[in-house]
């Protein structure tokens, strides 16, 4: 059976990016040294037609076969870091993310 | 000492060998049972290191708990080092199945081994390659390298350092002192390490350390290791002399190397490590005979392991340049390659079949010139 990817996406607004950058790039660093969990990655989109609105989409995968992708998501959610880097970032942002849950159908693999 | 005990203690090793190879045969193996890649390559790997011929094509199931009943007495760098024979066989498949990944990590587990390289596969797994290469990056490389001590002078001349950070991934620094040292190795005898290692460099058109476009000085350590170990400079050679320097490491981290070419140059999990690029239009590893060429390196760097104790990326070679290869062979304990090996096409350093294509052009170029 395909294992399915599962993605978070969050809508947010903010005047300047580049916090939110560093955050994400922090928690990369610390989540590559971390004990692995079905978090594989992370992009900060910016949208061309409405400056100031970002979209960050949070891709989660199965490490293991008895636990789903979107499981292994709620899991991090729960983490004590998720929750600290999350507060940080929309310590940051301008009104109310919203969010998103998806499950992968097909990707562009090697 | 009574032939009966030795006999006794042969079969003994033979009996564990063959245990080990069913605990990691059921690990690695794939839903469809172990790819032939991974069979050759496993069966080079055990009759290389013990003797033992086991066919793994052919072997019973054997579970975490069992195996590490049957590694107990073994010491933690033993186990860890039979765990990254496990990664080993995972890294050649493409794509490694979840829940192969997922089986050596409770393996792994089992056998009280806590390992990187471990984590490191099942982020090729899931598809994490970004996360991977960080974790790679920090995890495999560096942190090896603070291990070696932090703070320690680098061995040889110029002001190039072997940052534990940064190397070996960093770009190569200008640096005219290191790249005349090497200008000078052109004067030793034609039999020293510095001018074959020189020769090298020359012949092939590399750019010398230290200069524009020159390897970087942490990279260029393991040119001295061309020479003393005598392998070419080809991806084959490249993946030979790699396995050879990560075994001799005492250190069972030394394990990157492998891991790192394997995903550069066999299944390109790896985009780059700075001076080496991703190259997968040729399977290195699954070319005829190259699991034995592996094989017998990793063999040659576990006996330069144990008469050594040292990590070859950090011995002083500019110190000894001027001495003779075959002294430094035997100073080192380097054997001498396996006749497997050889049968399969492991050829010296100067041999034009240890080359690159470019590299044999640069040669024929520099040979006609001379003409």
């Amino acid at each position: 059976m395909r294992n399915h990817n599962f993605s978070q996406t969050i809508a947010i607004r903010c005047e300047d990016p580049t916090p939110l950058i560093e955050l994400l790039e922090q928690w990369d660093v610390d989540q590559a040294s971390a004990d692995i969990m079905g978090y594989m990655g992370i992009r900060l989109l910016a949208d061309r037609e409405e400056p100031g609105r970002y979209l960050i989409v949070a891709d989660f995968g199965v490490v293991d076969p008895d636990v789903s992708a979107a499981d292994e998501a709620a899991r991090n959610n729960e983490r004590p870091e998720t929750q600290a880097t999350s507060a940080a970032m929309l310590a940051h942002c301008i009104g109310e993310p919203e969010y998103h849950d998806y499950d992968e159908l097909y990707r562009t693999d090697f | 000492m009574d032939p009966d005990v030795i006999r006794s203690g042969e079969d003994q090793e033979r009996t564990e060998v063959r245990l080990v190879a069913r605990g990691i045969a059921t690990a690695v193996a794939p839903e469809e049972g172990l790819t032939d890649v991974q069979a050759d390559l496993l069966e080079a790997i055990a009759s290389a290191l013990t003797g033992v011929d086991v066919d793994y094509r052919s072997l019973e199931p054997l579970g975490p708990e069992e195996l590490a009943e049957v590694l107990a007495r073994r010491d933690l760098d033993y186990r860890q080092r039979i765990v990254h024979h496990m990664v080993l066989a995972e890294l050649v498949l493409r794509p490694i199945p979840t829940v192969v990944a997922h089986r050596v990590h409770l393996y792994a587990e089992a056998l009280g081994v806590k390992d990187d390289f471990v984590r490191l596969a099942r982020r090729y797994a899931q598809g994490a390659f970004g996360l991977a290469y960080k974790d790679l990056q920090r995890n495999g490389f560096a942190a090896h390298l603070q291990g070696g001590g932090e703070g320690e002078v680098s061995p040889g001349p110029g002001r190039g350092s072997l940052d534990p950070a940064a190397a070996p991934f960093a770009p190569a620094e200008l640096d005219p002192e290191l790249e005349a040292t090497w200008r000078g190795f052109a004067g030793l005898p034609p039999d020293t390490l510095g001018f074959q290692a020189w020769d090298m460099y020359d012949a092939r058109g590399f750019e010398l350390p230290g200069g524009p476009g020159g390897a970087p000085r942490y990279l260029a350590q393991h040119d001295f290791v061309h020479v003393l170990a005598d392998y070419g400079t080809n991806l084959r050679g490249e993946l030979e002399v790699f396995s050879f320097i990560g075994r001799a490491d005492p250190d069972p981290k030394g394990f990157a190397w492998l891991a790192t070419l394997t995903g550069l140059f066999e299944t390109g999990y790896i985009p780059t490590t700075g001076f080496f690029d991703r190259d997968v239009r040729e399977r290195v590893i699954q070319a005829p005979g190259m699991h034995r060429r592996v094989a017998d390196a990793i063999r040659r760097g576990k006996e330069v392991c144990r008469a050594n104790n040292l990590d070859l990326f950090e011995v002083d070679y500019y110190a000894v340049a001027d001495r003779p290869v075959e002294d430094l062979r035997a100073h080192f304990a380097v054997p001498p390659k396996g006749e497997h090996a050889l049968e399969a096409g492991s050829v010296g350093l100067f041999d034009l079949a240890g080359m690159s294509e470019i590299q044999q052009q640069a040669v024929a170029a520099r040979r006609g010139a001379a003409q």
